[in-house]
């Protein structure tokens, strides 16, 4: 592993730290989902590689939250299989955490967008 | 052992590490993990991969890691945020701390009991354990100026008696480490 690929591994596990139940409720916006489903929409994308050992206890923790609900269901042949989707609380909960991630984006973005030597008059919000 | 029999052996073993939850949650969680593993292997199956039932679990990690997931938050109250590893990480300094204490001073203790027992054998006048007549005081060691006015208690006794006490402490304190390392 190169320097870069050491600071990108681990930049993404610090981010993913913080922003893993925000990425959570986003999959389960509109959706639901059994954990193996879930774990195959996130592998997906190259920075949300979490282990079926993050993913089922965590989501026993949102369960316990009351932000996801779980509903076990059998569709013919198949084995049951145990559903997750939000609940009112988790939406509300995904509107807030959305509208933290933009504007942490947005101000990251502004600090890179706008290098020195020039001073950054200071902004209102 | 086939694909079946890992699969079991696994999940019995997270099941006794989940043995903290309600029997129902418990039940719950394993029935869930169940139903991904067998899943995912028809899903690799059908993708006509080589499907291998140990890439599966180590997904999930060892048993007793898994199960503290879901049990860490009864004792804690809650799981920890994953940012207070920093507390984690001094907890486990200060264990560590205790750990290299008792051992230093368990092996110690043993270390001393025994070479008295052999230095007994070796130097009989100048070892032994005293006790003053009142008995308020006693004294185990080495020793070229006995202790005036008083009685050598053990005599040769003393040599199987320090080697034994040595063991029974050095063991004593193998025990001691294994349940502290186990707690870290």
């Amino acid at each position: 592993m190169n320097l870069q690929e050491k600071t990108e591994a681990k930049w993404d596990i610090q981010l993913r730290k913080g922003t893993l139940e925000l990425v959570i409720l986003a999959a389960l916006k509109k959706r639901r989902l059994y954990g193996l489903e879930l774990l195959s929409l996130l592998h997906g994308f190259e920075t949300m590689l979490i282990t079926e050992g993050t993913l089922y206890p965590l989501m026993d923790r949102l369960k316990r939250d009351g932000v996801v609900d779980a509903i076990w269901q059998q569709e013919g042949e198949t084995r049951p299989r145990k559903y997750y989707e939000l609940t009112p609380q988790g939406e509300e909960k995904l509107a807030a955490l959305t509208l933290r991630w933009r504007k942490s984006t947005e101000d990251i973005e502004f600090l890179l967008n706008n290098p020195g030597p020039k001073t950054i008059s200071q902004r209102g919000g | 052992m086939t694909d079946r029999d890992t699969i079991h052996a696994y999940l019995k073993s997270l099941s006794k590490y989940l043995s903290r939850l309600e029997k129902a949650d418990a039940d719950d969680v394993i029935r869930e993990i169940e139903s991904h593993i067998y899943d995912a292997l028809d899903a690799r199956g059908e993708e006509g991969q080589h499907a291998s039932v140990k890439d599966i679990l180590a997904g999930f990690g060892a048993p007793r890691d898994l199960a503290a997931g879901y049990v860490d938050h009864i004792l804690e109250g809650a799981a920890p945020p994953k940012g207070f590893r920093a507390i984690q990480h001094v907890k486990k300094g200060a264990t560590k701390g205790l750990c290299f204490a008792m051992e230093l001073f368990g092996y110690g203790v043993s270390l001393i009991l025994i070479v008295v027992g052999i230095y007994k054998a070796v130097a009989p006048e100048d070892v032994g354990v005293w006790a003053t007549d009142s008995g308020q005081s006693f004294m185990v060691g080495v020793s070229s100026i006995p202790p005036g006015s008083t009685q050598e208690l053990l005599g040769w006794w003393l040599v199987p008696i320090a080697i034994a006490l040595g063991l029974a402490t050095a063991y004593l304190t193998k025990r001691i480490l294994g349940v502290l390392k186990e707690k870290i």
